[in-house]
């Protein structure tokens, strides 16, 4: 059952919540916390009271990306000295734990594992090439993270990752995968070296699951996914129709009049991973380069110095974030389609610019 | 290992005003090694920090076949460019690179060269004709077509009189606009092809310019005869990492740092956007 060839165990929740003060003794700790305004967010955790244990969310308002790819992150500090200028790459390699992500979530660091671990992308390279891509700020913190994930045998309301092939459980990829089992108990997959090595590690605090409890957790698996509203995989008529340049224009062309080019569909988005690099001095002497989150949804993402500007139409801004998302070139490239049915875009675009939104349209024909 | 986005140190060796807002900057890297090993290919650019300004993609103008230093031309347009200008010898720049996957020259080997240069697009064929310029023998026929806006725009101006002067090479430069002193050709670069007299017959055309020029220069050497695959131009895009991970180069589903910048006219053709 488990992804690791490991059997299942069991956890009650008050052994969950001393597994987790014992993890906050050596290492940051993130977990779905209450916002101020009852919103629910990835964030470092003081205390195990700080997490949003009532479980009432199913997927936070934003990915937890910034932890691996900061929404402003420097890249290194530069200083001039007497023997000229010197660099230093500023990494963090903090060992932490995320607890609580969810599958969409997790497969969505899959794809910039992918990404950001290797390239030249698209060409076939030897390893060694590979390794020369690496974006070791991304590398290094996704290799010093623990993922925590939990199941979801209750889809959210804007929840399509059925859809996506990412979700409602995840398969691999996880050290430890939760599903909660009545009200009390957590059945636990263990999904790697480092997954057993808790499970031994807190031998005290686990049981072995039972058989009875094995089949439970395929009745609650098999469950879930009846408890999607849509469980077609949609998603296939509009990757084909936008790989053969098929979408009418008039439908960008709709949709860009509504469009209020802000950029949240790809903050919350948990697979954009385009990046802006700007210099911040601290004086002439001495600074920081910095890489900021950006948008292809932005006028200014193509502008070049000199003014030209090939996509300052906002029509051609939302082709591109929908070719990039769901083309098959795209696909080649990165592994698999750039959606992972987490419906935080549904939640965020007041345009209803949304995944799900637009490939009815491009499924459909309508352009508008 | 080396990290991605950490430059190496260069110096400014030497500047050379081309133009009024135009210069050559000649940069050794620090790191002696460095200065021995740093390999490229004509057409393939580096990135160029100014610490405290950033970062920009500049096309490597000098040639790999002269070794030990680097040159590049610059225009001053923007906020790095800007702050690069300000800079004197002996100043420290930051370099990663080389980046792109440059000219296709094999493709030339035993047939005729063309080059057709639009302003500042001189720069990365520059590279190239030197680079064609030291393995003379490899090439047939020579010829180099260069538009300017007006005399005093003309890039590598001490360059085109050298190559003017050679026997193995025909040069013809036009401007848009001439002045008082200019006897030259006037008019865009395309009036110069009927005096080239070229043929399409086994030559490779190199077209590098503003992308006002670019579609011009290729229709008119599509009704000469050239195929698409002979017909080799750059795409010019915003450019930050120069590794293909920031996202701000893409055309369709190529990355122009890694992928390009350097294509055929077929290959735009085939682009899955529009180029």
């Amino acid at each position: 059952m488990s992804g690791y060839g490991e059997e299942l165990r069991i956890i009650k929740r008050k052994d969950l919540f001393t597994l987790m003060s014992r993890f906050l003794t050596d290492r940051e700790v993130i977990a779905p916390i209450k916002g101020h305004g009852g919103e629910v967010i990835f964030y470092p955790i003081e205390s195990i009271e700080d997490v949003a244990w009532d479980w009432t969310y199913v997927n936070t308002v934003l990915p937890p990306k910034r932890f691996f790819l900061p929404q402003t992150e420097e890249l290194f500090y530069y200083k001039k000295s007497a023997q000229g200028m010197e660099i230093t790459p500023t990494y963090d390699d903090r060992v932490r734990m995320i607890f609580g992500i969810r599958p969409c979530d997790v497969n969505a660091l899959v794809f910039l594992d992918r990404f950001f671990g290797g390239g030249p992308i698209g060409r076939k390279t030897s390893d060694m090439e590979m390794k020369s891509f690496q974006d070791n700020y991304y590398a290094i913190r996704r290799a010093n993270t623990f993922i925590i994930a939990f199941g979801c045998h209750q889809p959210g309301e804007n929840c399509f990752c059925v859809c996506c092939d990412a979700g409602p459980f995840l398969k691999e990829n996880f050290d430890l995968q939760l599903t909660q089992m009545g009200d009390d108990e957590y059945i636990v997959e263990v999904g790697s070296a480092r997954g057993l090595k808790i499970v031994y590690g807190h031998e005290d605090l686990f049981r072995s699951a039972t058989e009875a409890e094995e089949k439970e957790l395929i009745r609650i698996m098999d469950e879930a996914i009846l408890k999607f509203k849509d469980t077609r995989a949609y998603l296939s008529k509009a990757i084909q129709k936008i790989t053969l340049d098929q979408v009418p224009d008039a439908l960008w062309e709709n949709l860009s009049i509504r469009c209020q080019d802000c950029g949240g569909c790809s903050y919350v988005c948990p697979t954009c991973c385009c990046y802006n690099v700007v210099d911040v001095p601290i004086n002439e002497n001495e600074g920081m380069r910095v890489r900021t989150w950006d948008s292809c949804a932005f006028a200014g993402f193509t502008k070049m110095a000199g003014g030209d500007n090939p996509r300052s139409e906002k029509k051609d801004r939302l082709k591109r974030r929908f070719f990039h998302k769901l083309s098959y070139h795209y696909i080649e490239r990165n592994g698999r389609h750039g959606c992972v049915g987490c419906g935080r875009c549904i939640t965020t675009c007041f345009a209803n610019i949304s995944m799900p939104a637009v490939v009815e349209k491009i499924r459909k024909g309508v352009t508008s | 290992m080396k990290d991605l986005y950490v430059p190496d140190i260069a110096v400014i060796d030497d500047i050379i005003e081309e133009t009024g807002d135009v210069s050559t900057f000649t940069i050794r890297f620090k790191d002696e090694q460095l200065k021995e090993d740093f390999d490229y290919k004509p057409g393939q650019f580096v990135e160029v920090s100014i610490f405290g300004f950033g970062e920009i993609p500049i096309s490597i103008t000098s040639t790999p076949s002269r070794p030990g230093f680097l040159e590049l031309n610059v225009k001053n347009v923007g906020l790095v460019s800007g702050a690069l200008h300000k800079l004197f010898r002996g100043s420290e720049i930051g370099v990663r690179g080389p980046f792109g996957n440059g000219f296709p020259y094999e493709k030339a080997f035993g047939k005729n060269l063309l080059f057709v240069a639009g302003g500042i697009g001189l720069a990365p064929l520059r590279s190239l004709i030197n680079y064609a310029l030291d393995y003379r023998d490899r090439f047939a026929e020579f010829t180099i077509l260069y538009g300017a806006r007006t005399p005093s725009d003309l890039d590598f101006r001490r360059e085109l009189d050298q190559w003017a002067k050679r026997r193995d090479v025909k040069l013809l430069v036009t401007v848009d606009r001439g002045d008082e002193h200019w006897e030259g050709n006037v008019g865009v670069v395309t009036t110069l092809f009927p005096e080239a007299d070229m043929t399409s017959e086994k030559t490779i055309a190199f077209v590098c310019g503003p992308p006002i020029m670019i579609p011009f220069v290729i229709r008119d050497l599509l009704e000469i005869g050239f195929s698409d695959e002979a017909i080799i131009s750059t795409l010019e895009r915003h450019m930050k990492c120069g590794v293909g991970k920031c996202g701000h180069c893409c055309v369709g589903d190529k990355y122009m740092c890694q992928d390009g910048p350097v294509f055929s006219y077929k290959e735009m053709k085939e682009m899955s956007e529009e180029a």
